[in-house]
């Protein structure tokens, strides 16, 4: 039974998780690949959120995805589409703006807010 | 052949795969995803030296409950949501139950159904098919009429003195099979258009035309009204899922109030219709077996037709889940 707090940061970790792999699919990544990258980034996501939020992403038209049947066995990659490219700029800022308010409020502003692909900025 | 490990695979990904929603296709495509994932993974452990068997049996494990993850591709599919289902199913049930006793008189203990100026006279030695048409077209007029005034009196009434919310829980993404389930209720209002009083197999005996009811007359009595109060619910809360709005279902409370009068008003004024007689139509005699061909035909494609969507919104995943939000 999860308790309340793995609830709270299973929610929180959701949204993060969703403009974190924004940005990362700059690059042409399959589902994995995108599981591994995020934990090697300390946000390990399950596939049973991460594959869901990508087919969302994709209905919303932020993402284009297509089956490379070529390797050993299929995957399906996913990339920004242009609409998702035009989004990220607007989310990277308001990720920013979310997380100064956020840390202003916890007392502790963030230092160093970076989006992976993004540039880093110093507080 | 198959070992054990790729069975249970297998079985676990029909598993998450009856657990999703979406067309075949889409199911097969997410499937395909899982596996070839979880294919990875396996791969990453038999690369440091595990046993296959071994390795799928952990994956899988670590992958979690497959119906679970299998939901997660469909979030939000509530329809009625955990806190709205008590006073759902109480206005339903209360209403269904009426209308039940009402109808159920009317037609089966052969006693006229009458509330107030509103009266409908039992079917009882049926003049002809025209008349029993006009029958049955009166007392859907009556249940259509009614069902939309109550509909909107008791959403009214219930928000006025602060009763829970009546409304069906709907999420903006899950728009397409929610449509899918409305349009199908509105089929099955239209296919018990046909209830058991046209629906029926007509006998050509000495006295005329009998008729030999194929449907059991007070269960299909009951089916409109829980359909058309569904439809009505979805309906609206579509409107406020697409407009995020209340004046939005305001205003579809107003209108269903007024074509629920339209409907009232319009079965009082056609009372003369259930004196038809085959000579009113001039069709004499040949048109009885017509008529009644083609109402058992259309009768009988109506529903044809509803099967074929219920099987079509079961694969796009149409669920009515209760469900916490």
């Amino acid at each position: 039974m999860p308790s309340l707090f793995d609830k709270i940061g299973a929610e929180l970790k959701r949204g993060l998780v969703q403009i974190a792999a924004l940005c990362l699919l700059q690059e042409r990544l399959y589902g994995y690949q995108l599981v591994k990258i995020l934990a090697s980034h300390g946000l390990e996501t399950e596939e049973g959120t991460l594959y869901p939020l990508l087919r969302r992403l994709e209905a919303q038209g932020l993402l284009l995805s297509e089956w490379d049947t070529q390797g050993a066995r299929p995957r399906k990659y996913y990339l920004l589409s242009p609409q998702g490219m035009e989004a990220l700029p607007r989310l990277r800022e308001a990720w920013e703006e979310i997380a100064g308010a956020v840390g202003t409020i916890l007392g502790t502003p963030v230092v160093g807010t970076t989006l992976p692909g993004g540039a880093k900025e110093e507080a | 052949m198959a070992t054990r490990g790729q069975d249970s695979l297998h079985r676990w990904l029909d598993d998450a795969s009856a657990a999703m929603a979406g067309t075949s296709e889409q199911r097969r495509d997410m499937v395909l995803e899982l596996e070839s994932t979880i294919q990875d993974r396996v791969e990453e452990r038999t690369r440091h030296g595990e046993e296959r068997e071994r390795a799928i049996a952990v994956v899988l494990k670590g992958m979690g409950d497959p119906a679970e993850i299998g939901s997660a591709y469909a979030p939000g599919r509530p329809l009625l949501a955990l806190h709205h289902t008590r006073p759902f199913l109480l206005n339903t049930a209360s209403l269904f139950a009426a209308h039940f006793l009402l109808v159920l008189g009317a037609t089966v203990a052969d006693r006229e159904l009458a509330l107030g100026v509103l009266r409908i006279p039992p079917i009882e030695d049926p003049k002809s098919v025209l008349s029993v048409c006009g029958h049955a077209l009166r007392t859907l007029l009556f249940d259509a009429g009614l069902v939309l005034v109550l509909f909107t009196l008791l959403s009214r009434v219930g928000r006025a003195i602060r009763f829970p919310r009546l409304e069906l829980s709907v999420r903006p993404e899950r728009r397409r099979n929610l449509e899918g389930a409305f349009f199908l209720a509105l089929v099955l209002v239209v296919v018990n258009l046909f209830r058991d009083d046209l629906l029926a197999l007509y006998v050509r005996g000495d006295d005329g035309v009998a008729q030999v009811p194929l449907v059991g007359p007070g269960l299909v009595s009951c089916v409109p009204w829980l359909n058309l109060w569904l439809g009505l619910a979805l309906a609206r809360e579509l409107l406020y899922a697409r407009y995020r709005e209340r004046r939005w279902t305001l205003g579809f409370d107003l209108l269903s109030c007024v074509a629920g009068l339209f409907c009232l008003l319009l079965m009082v004024a056609a009372e003369r219709l259930v004196d038809l007689t085959p000579a009113h139509a001039a069709l004499g005699e040949a048109g009885d077996g017509l008529a009644a061909l083609l109402n058992t035909a259309f009768g009988l494609i109506a529903l044809a037709a509803a099967a074929l969507l219920a099987a079509k919104a079961v694969r796009r995943g149409v669920r009515i889940a209760i469900l916490e939000r």
